[in-house]
């Protein structure tokens, strides 16, 4: 069976690729550029300058292109097909001159004195229970300290029994020994208390806003000081000062009640 | 002059070590530059050549006075500043109507420049065809045996090559070949000096096209072209060109991008890889060979010849 016939007809169908050059066009496909040295025709391009123009960049550009299709291609995932693109042939000049070897710091040469390496720790380390290479710290690394392991040994932990005693006894060791009326339970209230009124006055309206608790009173501050004006009555500020004053001397000698002072100390500590 | 600027953050610790020399270079910024009267053909030209450029192209849109041939130091001020090594200026006056200067620079000093004039423009809005997506790498077609020939004009290739060849790159996709800048040179050197074109009267034009490629039967496509513009017709006004031992130090290629050389490995006139193995000297009597009993040196006796005689037969 012939099938040149076939072929032909298949083949006038198209444009031809073939360029005629007098003078074989010279390439430099790092910078994707030809270069034709082939004499133009300059009535032409007197003439019907911009038609002329086109036909004959056409032919160049085809030929070209054929130059292209002629380098290494290679299909590409998503890109398509890709050319490998030789060096640089005609010399462009630099911007700026080529970069002047730095002395080495003092950190290399003493570095280099000592034969000291950098060694770079890869990103990936293999991670033998799970039997892959996984990232040595971040999302799904080994650094995890097993926080996402369903199961966990207990590894720096005592007994629970004995935490509870240890947390017992520190709470009992950090209340003072009281010999004075003033019990454990009392005291507690009264730190509970504050800590709630603490609590309270935490929020950033200082807990003016708040909803009020059934049963919680209401006011919990306590009274402020209050002060006499500087510009105040100065025969009553005398007569005030003065009866502190026989208060204190008035005891015949005893100024200090020193059973009280010790009574007040010890219920302060 | 510039003072030279010391980081005070991070920032401009990164902008510093980006402008700094290195073996492979950034892409080149141009800058275009009005001079102090223009024209409206000039200022057109300006912003096409600029997009043309898309990226790493600044456009000036103020009057500046400046004279390139004259006065060497606004200019490098203006280079220095936006980091830039090619630049534009545009101006027109009588004696140089519709100018338009193409200069290089390398190590903050003007390298080289050529003045060209525009005799006809038509800008890329005046031409109603679809343009390519800027940002690819154009092809580039140089016709006319001037571009090796006149000095002029092999300037000028280097120049507009410099320009418009985008970044660097090892390898391109085949359907990223949008567009070809097409340089052609008419006209002959009516002067012996072939680097005086003041007696020249060729022509260059500069075409853009973009490229549309068709079914061919074959592997490799039929190219077609659409007009895109800017189309010009320059011609050459004065020139300044590079010192050689300038030019020199800046086509060195340093070491590092050199090709290698292998060494002892060749081709032969058939095309096999040949190799070269060096051998010391050989002292031939002492060599080892294959031992053979038959060639070992026999004593003066007679009867052992007959007992190997023998020896021979039975085997």
């Amino acid at each position: 069976m012939d099938v040149s016939a076939q072929l032909e007809a298949q083949k006038s169908k198209y444009k031809s690729i073939n360029v005629e050059k007098q003078v074989p066009l010279q390439f430099d496909l790092g910078l994707l550029a030809g270069f034709d040295v082939n004499a133009l025709e300059e009535n032409k391009l007197k003439v019907e300058t911009d038609n002329y123009l086109k036909s004959y960049t056409r032919d160049g550009t085809q030929l070209l292109i054929n130059e292209i299709f002629r380098l290494p291609l290679t299909s590409v995932q998503d890109v398509g097909v890709v050319a490998e693109l030789p060096k640089i042939v005609t010399a462009i000049p630099r911007e700026k001159p080529l970069p002047k070897p730095k002395p080495p710091t003092r950190w290399e040469r003493f570095a280099k004195l000592k034969g000291i390496k950098k060694n770079k720790k890869s990103r990936l380390i293999y991670d033998e229970r799970r039997g892959e290479w996984v990232p040595r710290w971040g999302y799904k690394g080994t650094n995890d300290d097993g926080a996402n392991e369903w199961l966990n040994e207990a590894r720096h932990r005592r007994n629970i029994e004995e935490v509870e005693i240890d947390a017992s006894q520190q709470l009992n060791s950090a209340q003072p020994q009281l010999k004075s009326k003033v019990n454990a339970k009392v005291l507690k209230k009264t730190e509970l208390r504050r800590q709630i009124t603490m609590a309270k006055t935490s929020t950033a309206s200082l807990g003016k806003f708040d909803k009020p608790v059934k049963g919680e009173p209401s006011n919990t501050k306590g009274a402020k000081r209050k002060f006499e004006s500087n510009l105040g009555d100065i025969q009553k500020e005398k007569e005030a000062r003065l009866s502190i004053l026989n208060k204190i001397i008035d005891k015949k000698g005893e100024i200090l009640n020193v059973r009280k002072a010790i009574a007040k100390n010890n219920q302060q500590n | 002059m510039l003072k030279t600027i010391k980081p005070k953050n991070a920032r401009t610790k990164r902008i510093l070590k980006k402008r700094e020399p290195k073996v492979e270079e950034n892409v080149k910024t141009a800058i275009f530059i009005r001079g102090s009267t223009t024209s409206q053909v000039v200022n057109d030209a300006l912003s096409d050549l600029c997009r043309l450029r898309r990226s790493n192209s600044i456009n000036f849109t103020k009057k500046n006075n400046i004279h390139p041939f004259d006065d060497d130091t606004s200019l490098d001020f203006y280079c220095a500043k936006n980091d830039s090594s090619l630049f534009v200026i545009g101006s027109h006056s009588k004696k140089r109507p519709h100018n338009l200067v193409f200069g290089r620079m390398f190590d903050g000093q003007v390298l080289d420049m050529i003045e060209v004039g525009i005799e006809k423009a038509i800008t890329m809005n005046e031409i109603k065809t679809p343009k390519c997506s800027m940002g690819m790498k154009p092809l580039f077609i140089f016709n006319g045996e001037l571009f090796e020939t006149s000095q002029v004009h092999k300037t000028f290739k280097n120049m507009m090559l410099d320009f418009y060849r985008g970044q660097t790159m090892e390898s391109i996709n085949v359907s990223g070949l949008e567009y070809v800048i097409s340089i052609t040179a008419t006209g002959s050197i009516t002067s012996s000096d072939s680097t005086v074109p003041s007696t020249f009267d060729g022509k260059i034009f500069f075409r853009v096209y973009t490229i549309q490629m068709t079914k061919s039967g074959q592997k490799v496509p039929r190219v077609e072209l659409e007009d895109m513009g800017p189309n010009y017709e320059f011609k050459f006004r004065r020139t300044k060109f590079a010192k050689e031992e300038v030019y020199k130090i800046a086509t060195k290629i340093p070491k590092t991008l050199k090709p290698k050389k292998v060494k002892n490995v060749g081709v032969n006139e058939i095309g096999d890889k040949v190799g070269r193995i060096h051998v010391g000297r050989q002292d031939l009597g002492k060599l080892q060979t294959r031992k053979m009993k038959g060639l070992k040196r026999m004593s003066e006796d007679n009867d052992r010849t007959e007992d190997w005689s023998r020896k021979k037969r039975k085997a």
